[in-house]
């Protein structure tokens, strides 16, 4: 690769912090209804209120994006680690399945919308659980074996949906395919504040073993020959991955992309050490659905598209680009 | 820091070792015993338990049974960041999917000496330019380790190992798939180092003339048993490589060579 | 063989009812067609339906998928695609499926019938302020009817502006834009499903703040609203004397 394997990583962390800003000015401005600063700020009359009305609808889509965003993207960075393989996505292993699962299956059973995120946190904590079930040999985390368990567990989820949608009645079946395409409306404080613990001790503990992940990723042998509790280590980064991924979904649906995208790009950047690779990812991933949730709302406004349809079609096809200069 | 080296300690001691491989016994009640500062090679054909019997030793397996004493003490009831600090793996192939830098793979082995895992400090950084320099691989430093070719990378992980600042090394077929100029660079950086500090050195090898020229002692196994051992000359007989490896070995210009197998006529030379 | 249920609500109209061998999932109007065999929803299996030796299908041409369609084509069974596009293609739809069933008179005299209801609805609200308003079908994720729907044009005869004409088919509307539109009434469909989602979402939903939140809530029967059929006529009076009742205080009871 390019300036040594090492990168640039402050000036990637400073880029990223100042993107995450600009995009976030983004998601309050931006929308269907254009509001400027001064507007904003000293705006007097209706045309104040109206402005600080949008505002106020925006500014929580911001925060559940940027934190959204920065699950997927750790979440994202530690499965590609932890499996060793660049393209690796959280939602390998079944977690978003296991939640779209367990949304879906409540929303069937008549239980209130309002406890649409618990059951599909549950649903993703489930398939987690009988994934690395699954994946044990001989008291060990076989990692070849969890990814196979985990494209079980997807197909398994995705004819389990099917079923759900042909028995649900149109009105639910709709509201459940909006919710599966990944969408940030409905956005509110609440719900951040309710994803905020969630996020932040999956991240916590993958900070935590940053330097462990970085011995496992050479090899389990080396890193075991090094000291590391390898079982411990892979069971750790794991749930925090998995964990992260499930509240993200339970709060947002299935947002594509993000998780694969942005630990790739910021690699390329800043090198492969998960001490920097982890945090600029975060910062990085929250950037980018910022933005991504301001162009949902903006480019067929008033129409608002799913977040999950923009994070696709800007991904797939950027995400190609990265592959073809890869040398 | 200096091994016991005098008194009837050694270094490594193991009793009735047994440990699995996957389903199967890989060894099956090994006992051996590993003088301080010596380079002992380890041979047997595929499948007797030498990588195993390695991977025991640096806590990669756990064994089923049997003991294993570091120094007379019992290896298992250590920290294995303890046992990380004295004791250093160098594994047989590594499979780099991700770039990473040479310098920063080297002070990955300053790993079990750092708090947290996390070697940054420049003190580890001045070991292991050190130890990269000692290993002859301090131009590639700032290089992607994950496109060095074989020989390069073995070194590194020597320099990862001389970093460790382990009194002990555990190299699983370090010449294994070399071209001949790059094997004779590794086992000079070895032979050197190993001199320097008279560190214990176990090598994983079915190349036996590699372990007659260069081991102090040789370790044979055979189905996860120790066969023989002691210094080459007393365990590198034509009838122990025949127990061993199945196999007629004949003295040659280079050395013991296989000659042929034993349902065959021996082939003229 | 009617495939959605404006399609069976058509053919009873005309008189073709005893035709009908069998009808889609919900079909529940006219109440004879309850008694019909079911075959399957909007997105019914061809096989089926061709198990059935249909001598005619009656698909919808909006409703049904394309592909289903064409597979039926394919079998041979002979299939009468009717557009619900807008209030004209309805009536044609009506004269069409009537012609085919051999109820053409009937038809033709229904779809008059209808038309002249319409231009009725159209004379008297004509000149009247429009009220600005939207419809939507379904409140989570709220979802409008825009330009070049059948509903649009309810909206419109009935005296309303569309706000949601900006985008065709049927958009899904962002939270912002419903807070902040200049929106007075909000047609909603309803029904035993759709009231306590509606109540939600102006609860605490999409629909919750600003505009949309103090905007006046009219609510149509949603048999009437979602159906292009003779029935959506029903739905567009009732809007446009709840839009513009004073339109019909002059007149004497009949």
């Amino acid at each position: 690769m390019t300036s040594g394997a090492a990168g640039r990583p402050r000036l990637a962390l400073a880029g990223a912090l100042g993107l995450l800003a600009g995009a976030g000015l983004l998601g309050i401005l931006v929308g269907g209804v254009h509001l400027s600063l001064p507007a904003l700020w000293s705006g007097a009359g209706a045309e104040g209120e109206a402005a600080r009305l949008v505002a106020s609808i925006r500014l929580p889509r911001v925060a559940l994006a940027a934190l959204v965003g920065a699950a997927l993207s750790l979440s994202g960075a530690a499965m590609q680690a932890l499996l060793k393989n660049p393209l690796a996505d959280p939602f390998l292993l079944g977690t978003s399945g296991g939640a779209a699962a367990g949304a879906a299956l409540a929303s069937l059973a008549g239980i209130s919308p309002l406890l649409s995120p618990a059951a599909a946190f549950a649903g993703a904590a489930a398939s987690s659980v009988a994934v690395a079930a699954l994946a044990r040999r001989g008291g060990r985390l076989d990692l070849q074996r969890l990814l196979l368990s985990g494209l079980i567990a997807n197909a398994f989820f995705s004819a389990l949906l099917l079923g759900v949608f042909s028995v649900a009645s149109a009105s639910a079946a709709r509201t459940m395919l909006f919710w599966m395409m990944g969408s940030l409306a409905d956005a509110s404080f609440g719900k951040v504040v309710a994803l905020l613990p969630w996020a932040a001790a999956g991240a916590a503990v993958l900070l935590l073993y940053a330097a462990r992940l970085n011995l496992l990723a050479v090899g389990e042998d080396s890193a075991a020959a090094l000291g590391v509790d390898t079982e411990r280590a892979k069971r750790q980064v794991f749930v925090a991955a998995s964990l992260l991924t499930g509240a993200a979904v339970a709060f947002a649906g299935i947002i594509g992309f993000v998780g694969l995208l942005v630990p790739h790009a910021v690699r390329a950047v800043a090198g492969n050490d998960q001490r920097r690779l982890l945090p600029i990812c975060a910062v990085s991933g929250a950037a980018l659905l910022v933005a991504a949730d301001a162009l949902s709302r903006a480019v067929f406004a008033p129409a608002e598209l799913p977040i999950g349809a923009v994070t696709a079609t800007v991904g797939a096809p950027l995400f190609a680009w990265m592959l073809l200069r890869e040398p | 820091m200096s091994p016991d080296a005098s008194s009837g300690t050694p270094r490594i001691e193991t009793r009735g070792l047994r440990a699995l491989y996957g389903r199967t016994e890989a060894l099956s009640g090994l006992d051996a015993r590993i003088p301080a500062g010596e380079i002992v090679a380890i041979l047997g054909e595929n499948g007797s338990g030498k990588s195993t019997l390695l991977k025991v030793l640096a806590r990669i397996r756990p064994p089923s049974g049997g003991e294993i004493l570091l120094d007379g003490a019992p290896l298992l009831s250590q920290p294995r960041r303890e046992t990380a600090r004295r004791v250093a793996y160098v594994p047989q192939s590594v499979e780099l999917v991700f770039p990473i830098r040479a310098l920063d793979l080297v002070l990955q082995g300053r790993a079990p000496h750092a708090r947290g895992f996390s070697a940054d400090s420049p003190e580890d950084r001045a070991r292991a330019l050190d130890a990269m320099k000692a290993c002859d691989v301090l131009d590639l430093a700032e290089r992607d380790a994950s496109a060095l070719s074989g020989g390069e990378t073995r070194r590194v992980f020597l320099a990862r190992a001389v970093a460790q600042e382990a009194e002990i090394w555990l190299l699983d077929e370090p010449t294994a798939g070399l071209d001949p100029r790059h094997r004779l660079e590794f086992l000079d950086v070895l032979r050197r180092r190993h001199l320097e500090s008279r560190r214990t050195v176990l090598l994983v090898t079915h190349e036996v003339d590699l372990a007659a020229r260069i081991a102090d002692g040789v370790l044979l196994l055979r189905r996860g048993r120790t066969l023989a051992s002691g210094p080459p000359d007393a365990v590198l007989t034509v009838d122990n490589l025949r127990r061993a490896f199945d196999v007629e070995f004949r003295e040659g210009p280079a050395g013991l060579q296989a000659a042929a197998l034993p349902d065959r006529p021996p082939v003229v030379r | 063989m009617a495939l959605a249920p404006n399609l069976t609500e058509i053919a009873f109209a005309v008189g073709a009812g005893d035709r009908l061998i069998a009808v889609s999932n919900f079909s529940d109007y006219p109440p004879e067609a309850r008694r019909l065999p079911r075959v399957g929803g909007l997105d019914a299996s061809a096989e089926a339906i061709v198990a059935l030796h249909p001598d005619l299908v009656l698909a919808s041409r909006d409703g049904n998928p394309r592909g289903a369609v064409q597979a039926l084509e394919a079998a041979g069974v002979p299939v009468l695609a009717v557009s619900g596009e807008s209030l004209d293609a309805v009536l044609a739809g009506i004269r069409q499926v009537g012609e085919r069933l051999g109820r053409g008179e009937e038809a033709g005299r229904l779809a008059e019938d209808l038309a002249r209801r319409r231009e009725d609805v159209r004379h008297r609200v004509a000149g009247r302020p429009k009220t600005a308003a939207l419809l939507l079908v379904w409140p989570d994720p709220p979802q409008a009817a825009g330009a070049g729907t059948f509903l649009a044009d309810v909206l419109e005869e009935a005296g309303a502006r569309n706000l949601a004409a900006g985008r065709g088919g049927w958009p899904v509307l962002s939270a912002e834009f419903l807070a902040t539109a200049d929106v007075s009434v909000l047609v909603v469909p309803d029904s035993a499903d759709a009231r306590p989602a509606f109540d939600k979402a102006r609860a605490s939903g999409a629909l919750s703040r600003g505009a949309a939140a103090a905007a006046r809530v009219v609510r149509i029967p949603d048999d009437e609203l979602s159906r292009p059929g003779p029935r959506v006529f029903d739905a567009l009076e009732t809007l446009a004397k709840k839009l513009h009742p004073e339109a019909w205080n002059k007149e004497t009871a009949e």
